[in-house]
């Protein structure tokens, strides 16, 4: 069995916290999942999929339980610890791609490699091996507005990529697209699961692409209902 | 290189929304333009005042003169000019004995215009000048012979400088002027030097165009002399010129003189004698310029303020804007600092290109100003414009401040929207539509 990227112990979020209209959107989610792992989460709309993995993604802590990523406890972590984290382990894949507008997508790729302060040089030869992997390297200095939204979600994947995080976090990246474009980013996150071993979890309403994945866990109103397929449930 | 990308950004944001940037900066380049068009009429004016009290001459020597105290009841009526009362040359002599490391007589008066007639008999005019010592007058270069000194008034020497001027009217062409005589009402005089008349003298004196025959030239006799052979030896004076070694403390000099002249006439309350400087008057001219300048500056300068809200207001529509674009730049890893280095740095070039264009175009409307008051001069004043030294001259000092102004400014109104933008919450920010 592959190490743990992420355990969870009663992850507790809520919202309005003392406020009469006081909000527990997940109710102690315990979770390990592995490196290598190719994870869907599903769940009705509003179940707290996206909360879940804001959390796992660092981009926001638990109101009660622990969260380690590769071990470490991100409750703990002040806001520039998070930052180096979320730049580090994770990357992250939006439903609307998020790019930086009047930015191409070279300079878009770079990004998070500016942030981690990679010099000029290094930033652009893995850009374009990034936009290389993606098959994007015709549209390297197209502008976000020439892309179609595939375009810009491999794009996306790609910036997701350059820092070799632990963990790709995908809230629905197929969401805005059309069926065949979404099997066609599907691929590419197969690809990138097989070719570069990366631990993908994502979150889809699809239960087509669901079943494509090695596990899938179920949420329903903050719990985790089902959870099946995954190396931990093999052993029962 | 954080910083050349956030310049990239900053740029890149400026330039996407051109009109809104440049009404932005309107605030900043108008009360920089206006700071920087008041300190070059400013310093301009001062560059002036200086250049042209410098064209006329050296200006180490107080004027002291006579002053007689009327009461008001008897203004002119009671008081009759007493000579008595006047300065005397022994007292500037005893001055001079008493301070020789700081004071020297240079003594000069006017003898009077005579006529003359040329080797060809031809009539021509000099105006006959005493003087101590002719010698090393920066104004009055020699081109032969040497300067009437104080050795020629003791002597009562019967010598004279004349201009090159002099020398065409009065001898025939190629005539070795030196040891010359010259035959005046009150004297002969033998030629000892001769010199050539500085520019600003021949474009104040002499019409454009006037024959030089018909040019009255100055001639210069020693200062004993004339009063011995005037017999005027005794005759106090109503003025003279106190001269100074350069590099003294022109105030502590002044004070000198003052009581210098306050003992000698102490029992006299109705006469006194004045004493005038014009290093330090110009120097008083340039404190009340400096001062003038400063006040309308500052006052000026009150426009950056709204200039500066004006900034911070964009800015703060700026971040509401790029919310969204905020949170992904967090999610990607931007710290906190680094997103406020980059409106920080947004709003510096935002303020310091207002500022610059300002700087230019005060600039171009001081020197522009600069320029139709010279126009001015020399089109009303065209016997004034020669002696007027018009300088136009942008204040360095001024520009180079306005620049850390402008740079200041950006860090205190880009400041607060860039902090607010760096706290945001990264969910807050994702989710912002
Ligand atoms: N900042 C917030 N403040 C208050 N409530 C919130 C906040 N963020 C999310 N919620 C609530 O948490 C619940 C879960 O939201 P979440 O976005 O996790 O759902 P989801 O499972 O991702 O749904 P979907 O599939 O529609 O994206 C929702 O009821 C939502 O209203
Ligand atoms: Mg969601």
């Amino acid at each position: 069995m592959n190490k743990p990227v992420i355990q969870m112990q009663n992850v507790i979020k809520r919202y309005y916290i003392g406020q009469p209209n006081e909000l527990q959107i997940l109710n102690g989610i315990s979770l390990e999942i592995h490196e290598h792992e190719f994870v869907s989460i599903v769940g009705q709309s509003g179940s707290g999929k996206s909360t879940l993995m804001n959390i796992i993604g660092a981009l926001d802590r638990p109101t009660e339980g622990t969260y380690h990523l590769n071990g470490v406890d991100v409750s703990t972590l002040d806001d520039d610890e998070l930052s180096y984290i979320r730049n580090q382990e994770i990357g992250f894949v939006f439903q609307t791609f998020n790019l930086i507008s009047r930015t191409n997508a070279l300079k878009n790729v770079e990004m998070p490699m500016m942030y981690a302060g990679l010099s000029r040089k290094k930033r652009l030869e893995r850009a374009k091996e990034l936009l290389a992997l993606v098959d994007m390297s015709e549209r390297a200095t197209h502008q976000p507005n020439e892309l179609s939204g595939g375009q810009k979600q491999r794009v996306a994947i790609a910036r997701a990529m350059a820092n070799h995080p632990s963990i790709l976090l995908a809230d629905e990246p197929t969401g805005a697209l059309d069926s065949k474009t979404g099997h066609k980013i599907m691929d590419l996150f197969h690809k990138l699961h097989q070719e570069e071993g990366t631990t993908i979890i994502l979150i889809t309403h699809s239960s087509e692409l669901a079943e494509e994945t090695e596990r899938m866990i179920t949420i329903s109103d903050g719990n985790i209902i089902a959870d099946t397929g995954g190396e931990n449930n093999a052993v029962h | 290189m954080q910083f050349i990308e956030n310049l990239r950004l900053a740029i890149t944001s400026i330039l996407a929304n051109k009109m809104r940037s440049i009404l932005t900066m309107l605030g900043i380049i108008i009360g920089i333009s206006a700071v920087i068009m008041i300190t070059t009429i400013g310093t301009s004016i001062q560059k002036t005042l200086v250049n042209t009290f410098n064209s006329m001459g050296s200006m180490n020597y107080f004027e002291v003169y006579t002053s007689w105290n009327y009461s008001e009841e008897d203004f002119g009526l009671t008081y009759t000019d007493n000579s008595e009362d006047r300065l005397s040359v022994e007292m500037l002599n005893q001055l001079v004995e008493q301070y020789p490391e700081y004071f020297y007589l240079n003594l000069s008066d006017d003898v009077g215009s005579f006529p003359l007639n040329n080797w060809k008999k031809q009539q021509i005019s000099v105006n006959v000048s005493s003087i101590t010592n002719f010698e090393n007058l920066d104004d009055f270069p020699f081109v032969r012979g040497r300067g009437i000194n104080q050795n020629d008034g003791n002597g009562l020497k019967q010598v004279m400088n004349v201009s090159t001027l002099f020398v065409e009217q009065y001898f025939p062409a190629g005539t070795n002027p030196i040891g010359q005589t010259v035959s005046t009402e009150i004297g002969d005089f033998v030629i000892v030097g001769v010199f050539e008349l500085p520019d600003y003298y021949v474009k104040q004196m002499y019409n454009e165009g006037q024959q030089d025959i018909d040019k009255v030239t100055p001639v210069y006799i020693p200062y004993d002399t004339a009063r011995h052979l005037l017999e005027k030896e005794q005759e106090p004076l109503y003025y003279a010129d106190v001269y100074y070694y350069p590099e003294q403390d022109i105030d502590m000099l002044e004070n000198l003189l003052n009581n210098y002249f306050q003992e000698i006439y102490k029992d006299k309350p109705y006469v006194q004698i004045e004493v005038f400087n014009m290093q330090s008057e110009l120097g008083m001219i340039n404190t009340v310029i400096n001062v003038i300048t400063i006040a309308i500056s500052v006052i000026a300068a009150i426009s950056l303020i709204v200039g500066g809200v004006g900034v911070m207001n964009i800015m703060l529509v700026s971040i509401t804007e790029r919310t969204k674009e905020i949170g992904v730049r967090k999610a990607l890893g931007a710290r906190n600092s680094a997103i406020l280095a980059q409106f920080v740095v947004e709003a510096i070039l935002l303020c310091l290109i207002g500022g610059i264009i300002g700087i230019l175009l005060g600039v171009a409307g001081g020197v522009g100003i600069g320029f139709i008051a010279k126009f001015m001069v020399n089109q009303f004043y065209p016997e004034y414009a020669g002696m007027f030294k018009i300088t136009i001259q942008p204040s360095i000092p001024a520009m180079l401040i306005a620049v850390i102004f402008s740079i200041l400014t950006g860090v205190f109104f880009g400041y607060y929207p860039a902090n607010k933008a760096a706290k945001l919450n990264p969910i807050d920010a994702l989710r912002y539509d």
